[in-house]
């Protein structure tokens, strides 16, 4: 069993970009990030689901963001100083699509190893693992690896199915 | 045997992995291919243009991935080009010039494959451009028979050049060799023909060609007359462009910001606002033109429809004329992507369904050849698409039948002949007794309105019995710049294009009307017009509740009015039209965002979109 999971763990190694939400610290690969932005005002748009916050204009450019954190289902409290928008490249059905997501905080660049990485536990029922790639112990703190095209992939056509 | 040794030589030259540079010269100067060609004619039986040979006349094309998709798009329009001036002289083939430009672009196409070593390409144009050169100097009639093999030689190196970048990918791809082989042997087939029959055939187009020239066709009329002009174009690279497009709309922002700056503002300085308004000049037309870069004419798509027409016509057995309107037409690159294919099974549709069989247009005292009209223009900030023929009309009673029998009306359900027309495009329905080959096979009217819905445009019919059917499509100017009114809503501010409002006033209580206690109207002079609160249709905190309260912005949509609740009109502003994506793309009553004047984004109201919600 070690060793069927072996492979794929190896090629979670690398670097990841941690972030937090709420009490909880995440990483995703650094090849996804393309900019850390301060929180900006953000325009909501109707009939979409809370955690889609709304548009942003980053240099001409609209861009939808999503609150992680409501996603997640955590307690959306003040914003503060280093509360900000991580501006990501999902890859949608084959394109690559720009989206915002906001967290609490931004951390560091992670270097994360093979053998740091371990397999998501199954939670049962209760908590959704299809989009983490894997657990990161490092430094003596669990980071949850997210698989971003997961996450943020349903966002990017929900409402078709909607409407 | 020479000539052939040469080639393997130059392909193990060419064999070492590093890619080699561009070769200018001719990999292979097209009179060894000439020679090649009549040595195999000759030698025994073989079809003459060879095979594709899958690998190795990729190698130039794969090592230069500008030339090679510099070829593509240059092929594909010149192909496109050709197909357009067979057609025309298909209407007319008294002129003779024409050919001349049918063979320069096969010409051109034939010496860029040649260019870059793709053989296959450069031999199937080679081959049809001797064919074309004896038609022009004289030496062979060019007739109906010819006509359909160019015509099949266009579509054959149409997807020969398409799916070139597939086969440098490695991706699957459609093996063409039959097809170039049948080109081949019907080409052979007809040269090959007794110059008896080829003097005969010569001397009936020779009369044809003295009786038509009675009648020679009015210049101006001459649709296909620019192509001559597209030569001070420059191809760019589309992302170049809508980077260059973003940049200008940042530029104008942060005019607008400086403009605004209460320094400036106070200054008394008479000199520097000068220059200012110089500035804003400037950066106003620097929009503009790099707004206009992104238009492109509709023409080609309606060329396109053209050869549709005529092979549709010539499929069903049904005489059609193509009458085209306002090819000039400008509309966003991206829009004409993808309005091509739901206009193509709208074609198909007239054709197959639309228009009646010749006979039956006789026994209802109509001329037999049926008229198509495609035409396209602006109204009031929206291009507007038309396809009319004037056939037999949708048949109401039918298309109720079928509705019925498959469960989407009610049996007993009274319902207005327009709304019986709305069945058609549900989807899976089709009133066709029988599948035919050019349409019916159950993709139909729902997703060519979905299509058009996706483009956040909007389809209309205008049918009458017996007199034909009118399909209007109505589509927005995405990503031009629109004339917007600024208002607010809450701690939000919305945009709606000006040419969607008829006026705004400030409602006085005996103006306004509740029925049953909710649906809320106003009375406008004598109209009672139903209110939609923009606030809490879009769930905006801090809203105005009343309207009596805030501004009432009558707008309307296809004639039909509808009330909108606003807190404040700011002013009027020219915005720039963004799509919001693929995320909201569901989303009803937003037509896109504005980027504002301090860099925030205000969505564009879309007044069809709210009159359905508030319905």
């Amino acid at each position: 069993m070690e060793a069927a999971a072996a492979r794929p763990l190896a090629e979670l190694a690398g670097k990841y970009l941690t972030f937090a939400l709420g009490d909880e610290e995440y990483g995703l690969p650094v090849l996804k990030v393309r900019e850390i932005i301060k929180l900006m005002d953000i325009t909501q748009v109707p009939q979409v689901p809370s955690h889609i916050r709304g548009v942003i204009n980053l240099r001409g450019k609209v861009i939808p963001v999503i609150d992680l954190r409501l996603k997640f289902g955590f307690e959306v409290g003040e914003n503060t100083e280093r509360t900000c928008i991580i501006v990501v490249e999902v890859d949608m059905n084959g394109s690559n699509v720009m989206m915002g997501i906001v967290v609490d905080s931004v951390w560091e660049v992670l270097n994360v190893s093979a053998a740091e990485i371990d397999e998501t536990p199954a939670f049962g029922d209760q908590v959704s693992t299809d989009f983490v790639l894997g657990l990161a112990k490092v430094k003596g703190t669990v980071k949850i690896l997210l698989d971003l095209d997961r996450v943020l992939g349903g966002d990017g056509r929900f409402s078709k199915g909607l409407l | 045997m020479a000539s052939s040794e040469k080639k393997s030589r130059r392909r193990s030259a060419k064999a070492p992995a590093e890619p080699p540079p561009f070769d200018p010269q001719p990999v292979e100067p097209p009179s060894i291919a000439v020679a090649e060609l009549s040595a195999g004619a000759a030698a025994d039986e073989m079809p003459s243009i060879p095979v594709p040979d899958p690998e190795d006349e990729l190698a130039a094309f794969a090592s230069d991935g500008e030339l090679s998709a510099l070829f593509v798009s240059d092929g594909l329009e010149h192909l496109g080009t050709i197909e357009a001036a067979i057609l025309k002289f298909e209407a007319a083939p008294a002129d003779l010039s024409l050919l001349n430009d049918i063979f320069r672009p096969f010409h051109t196409v034939k010496g860029n494959a040649g260019v870059l070593g793709i053989s296959s390409v450069q031999e199937v144009a080679h081959r049809v451009e001797a064919l074309l050169d004896l038609a022009r100097s004289g030496a062979r009639p060019f007739g109906p028979r010819e006509i359909e093999l160019v015509l099949q030689s266009v579509d054959l190196l149409t997807l020969m050049i398409k799916q070139l970048p597939a086969r440098v990918a490695g991706e699957p791809t459609v093996n063409v060799a039959d097809r170039v082989r049948a080109l081949g042997l019907a080409l052979d087939t007809l040269m090959a023909e007794p110059l008896q029959a080829v003097a005969a055939a010569m001397a009936a187009q020779a009369y044809e060609q003295a009786s038509a020239r009675q009648e020679p066709a009015p210049e101006a009329a001459d649709p296909f007359q620019r192509t001559e002009e597209s030569q001070s174009t420059v191809r760019v690279d589309t992302r170049k462009l809508d980077s260059l497009v973003d940049m200008v709309g940042e530029l104008v922002i942060a005019q607008t910001i400086l403009a605004e700056d209460p320094v400036l503002l106070r200054s008394i300085d008479e000199r520097l606002s000068r220059r200012l308004s110089q500035v804003r000049r400037i950066t106003s037309e620097l929009q503009r033109s790099a707004m206009s870069m992104r238009m492109v004419a509709i023409r080609q798509t309606f060329q396109k429809m053209a050869r549709l027409v005529r092979d549709q016509s010539k499929r069903t057995g049904k005489p059609i004329a193509l009458v085209l309107a306002g090819e000039d037409t400008e509309l966003d690159r991206k829009l004409v992507e993808h309005i091509t294919d739901p206009l193509m099974h709208m074609v198909r549709n007239a054709v197959d369904h639309g228009v009646e069989p010749a006979a039956v247009r006789l026994a209802a005292g109509k001329p037999t050849e049926a008229t198509l009209r495609l035409s396209a223009s602006h109204q009031a900030g929206t291009i507007v698409i038309e396809i009319g023929d004037d056939g037999g009309g949708l048949d109401t009673d039918a298309i109720l039948a079928k509705a019925q029998a498959q469960g989407l009306a009610a049996d007993d359900a009274v319902l207005s002949p327009a709304e019986i027309h709305q069945f058609i495009f549900q989807p899976g329905f089709s009133t066709a007794q029988q599948v035919t080959e050019l349409s019916g096979r159950g993709v139909g009217m729902d997703v060519v309105r979905r299509n058009i819905e996706a483009l956040r445009g909007r389809i209309d019919i205008q049918t009458t019995p017996g007199q034909g059917t009118t399909f209007s499509i109505r589509l927005p100017l995405t990503l031009a710049i629109v004339d917007g009114i600024l208002l607010s809503v809450g701690t939000e501010r919305f945009v709606i294009p000006t040419f969607a409002v008829r006026e705004s006033l400030q409602p006085r209580s005996d103006q306004v009307h509740t029925v049953q206690g909710r649906g809320c109207m106003v009375q406008v002079r004598d109209q009672l017009i139903p209110v939609l609160h923009v606030g809490e249709a879009f769930g905006i905190r801090g809203a105005r509740e009343r309207p009596t309260d805030g501004t009432v912005v009558v707008a309307e949509d296809n004639g039909r009015p509808v009330a909108l609740v606003v807190d404040e009109l700011l002013g009027k502003q020219e915005v720039v039209i963004k799509g919001l994506g693929e995320t909201f793309e569901g989303v009803r009553g937003v037509a896109g965002g504005a980027i504002l004047g301090d860099g925030r984004i205000g969505l564009i109201l879309d007044v069809g979109g709210l009159l359905s919600l508030a319905a």
